[in-house]
């Protein structure tokens, strides 16, 4: 237990100095806060790191395709945290009739990708803070704590900054917005612990109800529930506990697989 | 006594490549082999990847019975990679379940090494000479050697010449391990597989066509040693001794690397999330179907996926969509794919679950790939061979070979012998 407890602290204390250290070098930014549990838990490290005033707004990208839940728990929260709240929508492509009705899921999609690149050239952000994490995108993970984008999006592979994973200091181009992902070291299973710990509210499409539960919602919203009994925090964390032991044992594995892809990137495999 | 068999892998090797380098007197050795045994185009495994194909060698059986079906799988209800091991191999390989001892030296997907009757070495992917000795008394001797588990491929994206020494150094100290086994332990098997073959012929396949290419001569002489080695075998078997030569697949030039994943998001058939990187990990609701490497096309199942999409009764369509988009690809005029198998027509076994949907086997040319994020359909990068699936070879000398089905598959072998 205090072994955990030791983990959750160290993390929090990294995340909280990522956050800190990016504005200080940032003022105009903003955080995406897509309703999910990894994004609650930033925004909650957000209101720890500044005193419970956060000092830019929160963005959030509206498909207006979201479950209800999201709503309601974005609207209780925001003004329940004084949040500054941007809700920000493709209304030209809504208007030209691209709806969740129409396309569906694909142009879902579209809604967000150009939502967001409007609202970053409206608002003139020269930062977003988001919470991914590494773990999300397995081991193959290339995003660093601050990753350069340019203004179409792509990576700057050769601006790439030099500092491995857990050293951050970097400033972004003056044509770019820089990703910081303070959120970036945490496993999921750190995610619902510290849900846990520090009693973060998640909404209840997490919790399983008729044997399916969603194991990520919000800026993935169009994804589909999976089989689980878990309808409490304690249940998910022992399902992840007991799917992560075979998954993932130790950090050892981690970096053979590291050196295994590596091998077979370097023969074409990856 | 019972007779003994050897058996020497040449990961990689073509038919053609054997037979060329016999006739114009590279191999003598094998070239005298040839003359009293059977020699044989043989088929790879589906897809024909090292270590599905050595999976299939060693157990004898399809992928859908022993449980890989490549390099990389996905996490149960996730898209998260894991790169599947010796663990993962759910049959026993043939020197579980002979009798006798057997000396077994770098035969890929045997990583984490495990107890056997005898000596077993474990082969690409190795990472940890601690953890790929059986028994791990023979380490240290191992590291006298200079015993490298593998050729470092990383250095021929920085310098041909390096990586050539580095092949060299590697086959030199797989020879002195093989000598040194073979006259200190008591076997009834002896298996030496070698594989800076394939690595020549993903980089240097052009060298090998070219006779004026800086690296010809390095290249023939890879194959002289190796043939130095098969006639040391050779003269110090016995009458009724069988001696079995093979490769895992075979190999052929690459004009262009072809991304499936590409072409399936350029279709509408994947897409991935907002504002992320268009890689496996990220795919998202809508994907139809995904391709993992090398041409290994998975349905994304309700239920199945987290982000599943089609529904068990859309199957059949999609299926029929995706084999029409397939076979009519074509890059600057030519027929990008020769043939597309769906999974019950190849594979048979408990482990149909987890087998790909579909398979795809390229035309002359043509390297198909599963990696996701590429930029563009297709494109020429420092690879100048690829793998085929129906010239690998076999050669088999003092061995029965009335079980074998003509042309033999890479699962056959073991019939020869066990
Ligand atoms: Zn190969």
């Amino acid at each position: 237990m205090n072994r955990t407890l030791t983990h959750l602290d160290k993390l929090e204390d990294q995340s909280i100095f990522i956050i800190r250290e990016a504005y200080s070098q940032f003022r105009d930014v903003a955080m995406l806060w897509s309703i999910g549990k990894d994004s609650t838990c930033l925004l909650w490290l957000m209101r720890k790191a500044f005193f419970g005033n956060l000092p830019f707004p929160v963005l959030h990208i509206d498909t207006s395709y979201k479950f209800k839940e999201i709503y309601q728990f974005r609207d209780m929260y925001a003004k329940e945290w004084n949040l500054n709240l941007i809700v920000a929508r493709n209304e030209d492509a809504l208007a030209g009739g691209l709806g969740p009705d129409k396309g569906k899921f694909r142009c879902c999609n579209e809604l967000k990708t150009i939502a967001l690149k409007q609202a970053i050239a409206k608002q003139k952000f020269k930062a977003l803070y988001l919470g991914i994490r590494r773990d999300e995108h397995g081991i193959r993970a290339k995003e660093r704590v601050f990753s350069p984008r340019d203004e179409d999006f792509e990576w700057d592979y050769k601006n790439q900054p030099p500092e491995l994973w857990d050293q951050y200091k970097t400033k972004a181009a003056e044509e770019e917005h820089l990703r910081i992902h303070p959120l970036l070291g945490w496993r999921e299973i750190d995610v619902w612990e510290y849900v846990k710990r520090e009693n973060i509210p998640v909404t209840s499409l997490y919790f399983a109800s008729k044997g399916r539960r969603f194991r990520s919602i919000g800026c993935e919203s169009c994804c589909g529930p999976v089989d689980s009994e878990a309808d409490t925090i304690d249940r998910i964390i022992d399902e992840l506990r007991t799917t992560k032991v075979s998954e993932r044992s130790g950090r050892a594995q981690d970096k053979e697989s590291d050196y295994m892809m590596q091998k077979l990137r370097s023969l074409g495999y990856m | 006594m019972n007779a003994k068999t050897v058996i020497i892998g040449l990961d990689g090797v073509p038919y053609a490549m054997i037979k060329d380098f016999a006739a114009s007197g590279v191999m003598p050795n094998t070239a005298r082999l040839i003359d009293g045994g059977f020699f044989s185009p043989m088929r790879s495994s589906m897809p024909e990847i090292s270590n599905v194909a050595w999976s299939s060698m060693i157990t004898g059986k399809n992928p859908a019975e022993h449980g890989i079906f490549g390099f990389m799988e996905l996490h149960p209800n996730s898209y998260r990679m894991r790169f599947p091991n010796y663990n993962d191999l759910k049959a026993p390989p043939f020197w579980e379940t002979c009798q006798g001892k057997s000396v077994i030296i770098n035969v890929p997907s045997t990583y984490p090494v495990r107890g056997a009757n005898g000596v077993l070495i474990s082969g690409f992917v190795s990472i940890d000479l601690n953890k790929s000795v059986y028994p791990p008394s023979l380490i240290p001797t191992l590291k006298e050697f200079d015993y490298r588990l593998d050729v470092d491929a990383q250095k021929a994206h920085k310098s041909m010449d390096l990586f050539l020494e580095d092949v060299e150094q590697t086959l030199q100290a797989r020879i002195r391990a093989a000598r040194h086994l073979w006259n200190y332990c008591d076997w009834q098997t002896f298996m030496l597989v070698f594989t800076g073959t394939d690595r020549l012929l993903h980089f240097l396949y052009d060298a090998y066509e070219d006779p004026n290419h800086p690296h010809h001569a390095a290249f023939v002489d890879h194959f002289r040693t190796i043939d130095g080695v098969v006639g040391e075998i050779a003269a110090r078997l016995g009458e009724s001794d069988r001696l079995i030569m093979h490769s895992d697949h075979g190999f052929e030039r690459l004009d262009y690397d072809v991304f499936v994943n590409h072409l399936l998001a350029e279709k509408g058939y994947l897409h991935f999330k907002t504002g992320q990187d268009a890689i496996i990990e990220n795919i998202c609701f809508g994907t139809k179907a995904f391709a993992l490497d090398p041409a290994r096309i998975y349905l994304n199942y309700k239920g199945r996926y987290p982000c599943g999409t089609v529904e068990a009764a859309e199957a059949e369509a999609v299926l029929r969509d995706l084999e029409s988009l397939f076979a009519a690809l074509e890059i600057e005029g030519r027929k990008v794919i020769r043939s597309i198998h769906r999974k019950q027509d190849v594979y048979s076994g408990p482990y149909m679950d987890d087998a790909p949907d579909l398979l795809l086997i390229a035309d002359h040319g043509f390297n198909l790939k599963g990696k996701a994020a590429s930029d563009r359909l297709y494109s020429k990068g420092i690879f100048t061979g690829k793998h085929t699936y129906d010239t690998a070879f076999l050669l088999a000398a003092n061995c029965d070979t009335s079980r074998l089905p003509a042309p033999p598959a890479v699962s056959d072998i073991t019939r020869l012998f066990t």
